[in-house]
C-alpha cells in the first residue's frame, strides 16, 4: 500500500533525501557540496590555447563568407578599438598590420582554418578588419603574364 | 594580450603601432597584394610539400581544417565510432612576384574523403598541379576527376622521386585516361627550376582559359 503523503516515490515514501531541494532547504547540505567542486573544474593553465574551436566561434560551424578565401588578404583597421576582443580576435588584429592571407594567419596562431575565417569576418563586421576581396573570380590575362614573367625569373 | 605563440616574431606587430609619428596612418599604410594561387594536389606521399617547399620563399607554413559531417559517408569511421571531425593539415606556401602580386600554393590532401574543402580551395584558383607517384598512380584519381569536374585548368606532374620514370608519359596518360589537352610533364619536386617548369605548364593552361574567357 502507497503511502498516501508522497504519491511520486511510491518506492521511498518517508525517505528524507529523495527531494533536497523541497526536504532539505533549509539545512545546507547542497551548498557545502558545491564549493569544493568548482576549483578543479577549469584546468586553468591549459585555457588559452586548448579551446575548443566552436567555443572560439560561439558555437558556429557554418555561414562563411565565400569571399573569404584562403589566400585573401586582410589587414588591421588602424585605430580601431581593440576592446572587448578576445584573445584570439586581439592576436588577429595584432598579426595583421601588414596585409596577411587568411592561411597565413591561420597558420601562424595555430589556429583551425575555419575558426580564422569566421573570426576574420567577425572582425570586418565589426570594423577591426579590412578584407580585400577581389571582384573578379578567375585573374585576367595580364595577371597571369606577370606571374610567368615573374616565376620565369626565378632561377 | 598574451596571446603570442610566435614571440620571436613580435617585430610583426611592433612595426605598425597606430601611435606612432607618422601620423595618419591611412593612406600610408601597405597596400595589399592581389594574391593568386595555384593548387598542389595529389596522394599521401607524392610529393606535395616538397613541391611547394622548393619554390616557396617561406618554408612551408602548416594550416588546419576540420573535416566534420560532411565528410562522413565518405569517410565512413565505422559504426563504433563516435567521431565525427577530422583534423586535416594542408601546407602552403607564396613566391611574391612583385609588390602588388603574390602566389600562393596550396598543397592540398588529395584523397577522396576530403574533396568537401576543395570547393573553397578552387574558387578563384588559376589551376592544379596534380603531382603522381608512378608507383601509386591511382592515388592521384579524386584530384583529377575532381579538376575536370571544376573545370579548373591542371597539368599532371609525375615526380621522378629517385631520378629516374617506371613509366613513359603516354603510359601514364593512358592509365589516368585524360583527355589529350592535359599537359603530362615529368619534374623533381627537389629542385626549384623543376618545380618551376611545371608551374610554368599550368599557368600556360590558366592563360588559355584566360583567353577564352575574354574572348566570350
Amino acid at each position: 500500500m502507497r503511502h498516501p503523503a508522497d504519491p511520486d516515490d511510491p518506492a521511498h515514501p518517508a525517505a528524507p533525501g529523495v527531494r533536497p531541494f523541497l526536504g532539505n532547504s533549509g539545512s545546507g547540505v547542497r551548498y557545502q557540496q558545491l564549493p569544493p567542486a568548482l576549483p578543479p573544474g577549469p584546468p586553468l593553465g591549459e585555457q588559452g590555447t586548448s579551446l575548443r574551436p566552436f567555443v572560439l566561434t560561439s558555437g558556429r560551424v557554418d555561414g562563411l563568407d565565400p569571399n573569404i578565401g584562403l589566400e585573401t588578404q586582410v589587414s588591421s583597421q588602424p585605430g580601431a578599438p581593440s576592446t572587448r576582443l578576445s584573445p584570439e580576435q586581439r592576436a588577429i588584429v595584432h598579426l595583421c598590420g601588414d596585409p596577411l592571407s587568411v592561411a597565413e594567419i591561420s597558420a601562424r596562431l595555430r589556429m583551425h582554418l575555419g575558426v580564422t575565417r569566421i573570426l576574420v569576418g567577425d572582425l570586418r563586421a565589426a570594423g577591426h578588419l579590412d578584407v580585400h576581396v577581389l571582384e573578379n573570380d578567375f585573374p585576367d590575362p595580364e595577371t597571369i603574364m606577370r606571374v610567368i614573367r615573374g616565376l620565369r625569373s626565378i632561377s | 594580450m598574451d596571446f603570442d605563440p610566435y614571440p620571436d616574431r613580435r617585430i610583426v606587430g611592433t612595426a605598425r603601432v597606430p601611435t606612432g609619428p607618422t601620423g595618419p596612418s591611412g593612406p600610408q599604410r601597405t597596400a595589399p597584394p592581389v594574391p593568386v594561387k595555384i593548387i598542389v594536389a595529389g596522394g599521401f606521399g607524392v610529393g606535395k610539400t616538397t613541391t611547394v617547399g622548393a619554390i616557396s620563399e617561406i618554408s612551408p607554413l602548416t594550416t588546419e581544417a576540420e573535416m566534420t559531417m560532411e565528410g562522413v559517408g565518405v569517410d565512413d569511421p565505422g559504426q563504433a565510432s563516435a567521431k565525427t571531425t577530422t583534423t586535416i593539415a594542408m601546407d602552403f606556401g607564396c613566391v611574391t612576384i612583385d609588390q602588388t602580386l603574390k602566389l600562393y600554393l596550396f598543397g592540398t590532401p588529395g584523397q577522396t574523403r576530403f574533396a568537401f574543402m576543395w570547393d573553397d580551395l578552387v574558387r578563384g584558383a588559376l589551376g592544379a598541379l596534380v603531382v603522381v607517384d608512378t608507383t601509386r598512380i591511382d592515388d592521384c584519381y579524386p584530384a583529377v576527376d575532381y579538376f575536370e569536374r571544376a573545370g579548373l585548368p591542371f597539368v599532371v606532374g609525375v615526380n621522378t622521386f629517385n631520378g629516374q620514370l617506371g613509366y613513359n608519359l603516354d603510359e601514364v596518360r593512358w592509365a589516368l585516361a585524360v583527355r589529350d589537352d592535359v599537359p603530362i610533364v615529368q619534374f623533381d619536386a627537389r629542385f626549384r627550376g623543376s618545380v618551376r617548369d611545371a608551374l610554368l605548364v599550368v599557368l600556360d593552361q590558366a592563360l588559355d582559359k584566360a583567353m577564352k574567357m575574354r574572348a566570350s
